[in-house]
């Protein structure tokens, strides 16, 4: 199994939620976050002073799959969520030893 | 209390008239038999007779106040009829209609108009007979335009006043005094001065009723604290004695002994006296029948019925003091309860009131008292919407209402609760208790609305330092009140289970056709329910860091105080779908879409031009007046940035094309006019250099200061400027011709024939010395627009700043293009669209241009 989490705009949440749905991928968890990467924020200027947007607002995907799956998702994720610019985010891929249904106490390696 | 005859009353006041006997026995009626003096002998006798039977109590004094009444209205016919129409009226005592032997005749003479030797000769007409009589008159002489001033010098006349009473002459006076005198203000100032009067008369008797020889005028609990007590109740709640400690029944007998002694101290004294001694008090008992084998015993019984009565005066007045409602408003009283109705039958049939106790709350931090709850929730059902706004101040008083503060929710809750709110705007009724399911939403949809408007009233106060730059655009806010009007009906479309936006906008226009709101009002209102998702989705579903996202989104808000609004609205709307839900994530989010849009309504709008075939060209075309032809209109137009078309309405943008027709060099078009207490000047012209700074400096050479404005130039060279600004020394409102006078000036500077710096040397060295109150922002930029160099100032707002910055842009040599002008508070937020020689400027020329516009600003220069 993999862990894959994605650091993405929030704009392209439900375009990668659309393409991992393609590939029958449904469960995922969404978080609001802040960073920032190369990027590393910029200045912005409001009536004459400058402020500096260190972190970013972006949104995180996390979604455990089978090894099988894994490729594919990541392609799928970086095709729906790039636009080309700088800020389009990360793709990180963890192993995962076991999960555990909480629900049943299943255990799937 | 009065004057005395011929003496004025208090020298200080300069509309006191004093009327001297005059030689001419012409003007003086002869006292014949059946005439005047006869009246008064034949009244004289009767209270004399009453008295000495026991009886010269109330019915006797209203008798003798009666025949003297009628006596004035004789002397009154005989004195002629001045040209201004006259009324006298009774004050005092003897508006009471209790006019004792000795006591003086407290009049009030009244004219209509100014006093002119006509009326002076009818004041002695009148007068004279009196004195001849040997009557003590005390008389007052007013114009009905002196009372639309209060005077506060003489504080026991207006006392007098509250019982003033129609005698002879004109009636309908007495009504058009009553409506000029009987203001809040000087309800309130006459009950601060009673209390003061009572405070100095009773440590004058040592604070005690229990005193040996009585003055049964003046101690206390006896006859002027008796209508203290009343004019307190009259004051501040007219109901509030029958709830008092002594019955008032009591509490009229206690006045009936108090004259009857009175009246027996002045027919054996002889003369105005009101202190029952020793002596007197034997007397006294005699007539008025006090049992007893000796004088001692009939003295006591006196006595113990004198102090017994002046209890329960005492102790009605202190309980009155303790409990009178503070007068809040016309018929409310603030208690410890809350704001309440004074007299709830009068308020059920003045619902225009319910919405003023809920003002009167948050004016005063506290709750509507229940009682009047129950009371607006009894009636509410008889009256439509229209019911509670019947007038213009009724209608202003709904919005005053909605200004976010501390106390709104709450009150708004309560008006909800009680059904008010849902008969003021029957529209909100409709998502009374609704429910809509989705996976966000945790309340109910009035009570989501409620607490959006409750969020926006956190945010007045807040200080939480991530939640200050939004405060900080509500505190900019010229008309918060729309905004909270705008939450208030943004879901009401939510009755339908479709789009609801739609559906509210159009609720919303009923709301706005009854509260008659004026275009620019209705129109922001609408924009604000119409696109009150959008701001959300663009912050959190869209890529905001495409300019063309931003672009778009700018250009559907168009202004920059529309901008504010939907922010601020966005921010409080999401907050209020779950505590959960609005994340300081999306907040960082809404923030950054702010400033860019921001950036982008300030910055960038010269790069948008008006083109044929442009979105509300038509609008301004198809409903263009008769005398404008389309040719007038698009030549006007075509080169101006877009968002002229969203800043003005097409009144305006009418009026301006008008104002550029047919115009030659050094010709100035102008319209000046008021609104609320704002100007708002237009000028059209053709550029020349240091128009602008010319413009500015003449403005500020009249002191006027300028809150709001608008430069623009066409590609042809015309240019229009358009400003708001108050008039501080009321230049234009003290003077007929003024308009005028600042064309010509205008016309003389503009062409070179006068200069405009000399005009202004005197003001401007005594508002350089004194000193900013924070530092001046000065920046430029050549990025955010194409064809500009942006110059953003913000600086301490003063007298002629934009003429000196304007000043120093044009002696650098650069052409002022486009400039948008603000001022929040302190703050003037200026943004300069410039180039040299037809092109940005270069690094050099900025750096030059900014620190000399900093010394400037600084005052160095």
């Amino acid at each position: 199994m993999k862990m894959i989490k994605a650091i993405i705009r929030p704009n392209k949440v439900d375009e990668v939620k659309d393409a991992l749905a393609a590939l029958n991928i449904a469960g995922m968890t969404v978080t609001e976050v802040r960073g920032h990467g190369k990027q590393k924020g910029h200045t912005a200027i409001y009536r004459g002073k400058e402020y500096n947007v260190s972190l970013l607002p972006k949104m995180e995907i996390e979604v455990v799959l089978p090894d099988a799956l894994a490729d594919d998702a990541i392609k799928a994720i970086v095709t729906a969520a790039r636009t080309g610019e700088i800020g389009d985010g990360r793709v990180f891929v963890m192993p995962v030893l076991e999960s555990h249904r909480i629900r049943t106490g299943e255990k799937e390696a | 209390m009065m004057s005395v005859p011929g003496s004025p009353a208090h020298p200080g006041s300069s509309r006191i008239m004093s009327v001297p006997p005059s030689a001419s026995d012409a003007d003086a009626p002869r006292a014949t038999a059946g005439g005047p003096r006869a009246v008064l002998d034949a009244a004289r006798a009767e209270l004399r007779a009453d008295t000495l039977r026991g009886a010269g109590g109330r019915a006797a004094l209203e008798r003798y106040s009666d025949r003297v009444d009628a006596l004035l209205r004789q002397i009154f016919a005989d004195a002629g009829e001045p040209p201004s129409s006259v009324l006298v009226l009774a004050l005092g005592g003897y508006g009471r209609r209790h006019l004792c032997f000795y006591s003086d005749i407290d009049l009030l003479i009244l004219f209509s108009g100014s006093i002119y030797p006509a009326e002076e000769r009818f004041l002695r007409g009148l007068l004279h007979p009196l004195w001849d009589l040997g009557v003590v008159v005390g008389h007052q002489v007013r114009e009905l335009d002196d009372f639309r001033t209060l005077e506060t010098d003489n504080p026991e006349f207006l006392l007098a006043l509250l019982d003033a009473r129609p005698v002879a002459g004109a009636r309908d006076l007495f009504d058009r005094f009553a409506e000029v005198f009987h203001a809040a203000a000087t309800h309130a100032f006459i009950l601060t001065s009673l209390l003061q009067l009572i405070d100095e008369r009773h440590a004058k008797f040592n604070g005690t009723l229990y005193q040996l020889e009585p003055d049964v005028k003046q101690a206390p609990g006896a006859l002027r604290d008796l209508s203290a007590t009343r004019i307190i109740a009259l004051l501040t709640d007219p109901l509030l004695l029958r709830r008092g400690p002594a019955d008032p029944a009591r509490f009229d007998d206690a006045e009936d002994f108090l004259l009857r002694v009175r009246s027996t101290l002045h027919l054996e004294g002889a003369r105005n006296q009101n202190v029952l001694s020793h002596e007197m008090q034997e007397r006294t008992a005699e007539v008025l029948g006090y049992p007893g084998a000796e004088p001692r015993i009939r003295v006591e019984r006196l006595m113990s019925d004198y102090f017994r009565h002046a209890r329960i005066v005492h102790r009605s007045l202190h309980w009155a003091r303790k409990t009178a409602p503070v007068p809040v408003g016309a018929n409310l009283g603030l208690s410890r309860d809350g704001v309440r109705f004074l007299d709830p039958i009068q308020a059920a049939r003045n619902p225009p009131s319910w919405i003023a106790t809920f003002q009167a709350a948050i004016e005063h931090d506290h709750d509507v008292a229940e009682e009047a709850l129950s009371c607006i929730q009894q009636h509410v059902d008889r009256y439509r919407a229209d019911d509670f706004f019947p007038q213009p101040a009724d209608r202003a008083a709904v919005l005053h209402l909605l200004k976010p503060r501390k106390g709104l929710y709450e009150r708004l809750s309560e008006m909800h609760d009680c059904g008010l709110l849902g008969r003021v705007f029957p529209e909100f009724q409709a998502i009374s208790w609704r429910v809509v399911r989705d996976f966000y939403h945790k309340y109910t949809v009035d009570e989501h609305t409620l607490l959006t408007i409750r969020n926006l009233e956190r945010l007045t106060v807040t200080e939480d330092p991530s939640r200050r730059r939004f405060r900080s655009i509500l505190t900019d806010l010229p008309a918060p009140e729309l905004l909270v009007l705008a939450l208030l009906l943004h879901d009401v479309g939510k009755w339908r289970d479709d789009d609801h936006a739609l559906e509210s906008v159009r609720m919303a226009e009923q709301v706005i056709v009854r509260l008659q709101l004026s275009t620019e009002q209705r129109e922001i209102v609408l924009f604000l329910i119409r696109h009150h998702l959008k701001m959300s989705l663009v912050a959190f579903r869209r890529d905001t860091e495409d300019p063309d996202i931003v672009a778009d989104f700018a250009r559907v808000v168009g202004t920059e105080e529309r901008l504010k609004m939907l922010c601020l609205m966005t921010l409080v709307d999401v907050e209020a779908v779950s505590p959960e839900t609005l994340t300081a994530w999306k907040e960082e989010l809404l923030w950054r879409l702010y400033v860019d849009a921001y950036n982008h309504l300030t910055q960038r709008y010269g790069d948008e031009l008006i083109e044929r075939n442009q979105a509300g060209l038509d609008e301004v075309l198809t409903n263009r007046p008769a005398d404008l032809s389309a040719a007038d209109i698009t030549t006007f137009l075509e080169g101006l940035p877009q968002r002229y078309l969203q800043l003005f309405t097409r009144e305006a943008i009418h009026r301006h094309v008008r104002l550029a027709r047919d115009i030659k060099p050094d010709e100035i078009h102008i319209s000046l006019e008021p609104s609320e207490g704002v100007w708002t000047l237009a000028v059209v012209t053709l550029d020349k250099p240091f128009l602008f700074s010319n413009i500015c400096g003449v403005l500020a050479s009249f002191g006027m200061n300028i809150l709001r404005g608008h430069a623009f130039t066409n590609p042809n060279g015309l240019v229009l400027d358009v400003f708001q600004f108050t008039d501080e020394e009321r230049f234009l409102a003290l003077n007929a011709d003024a308009p005028k006078q600042m064309l010509k000036v205008l016309e003389d500077v503009v062409s070179g024939r006068a200069d405009v710096t000399a005009r202004l040397r005197g003001r401007e060295q005594s508002i350089l010395k004194t000193a900013s109150r924070f530092a001046p922002v000065v920046r430029a930029d050549n990025e955010a627009s194409r064809r500009y160099t942006i110059l953003d100032i913000v600086a301490s707002n003063a007298l002629g700043l934009l003429h000196r910055i304007s000043r120093v842009i044009s002696q650098h040599g650069c052409e002022v293009d486009l400039v948008l002008i603000a001022t929040e508070g302190e703050k003037a937020i200026d943004v300069f669209h410039i180039t040299k020689a037809g092109v940005k400027l270069t690094q050099a020329e900025q750096l030059a241009l900014t620190s000399d516009l900093q010394r400037t600003l600084e005052g160095r220069a």
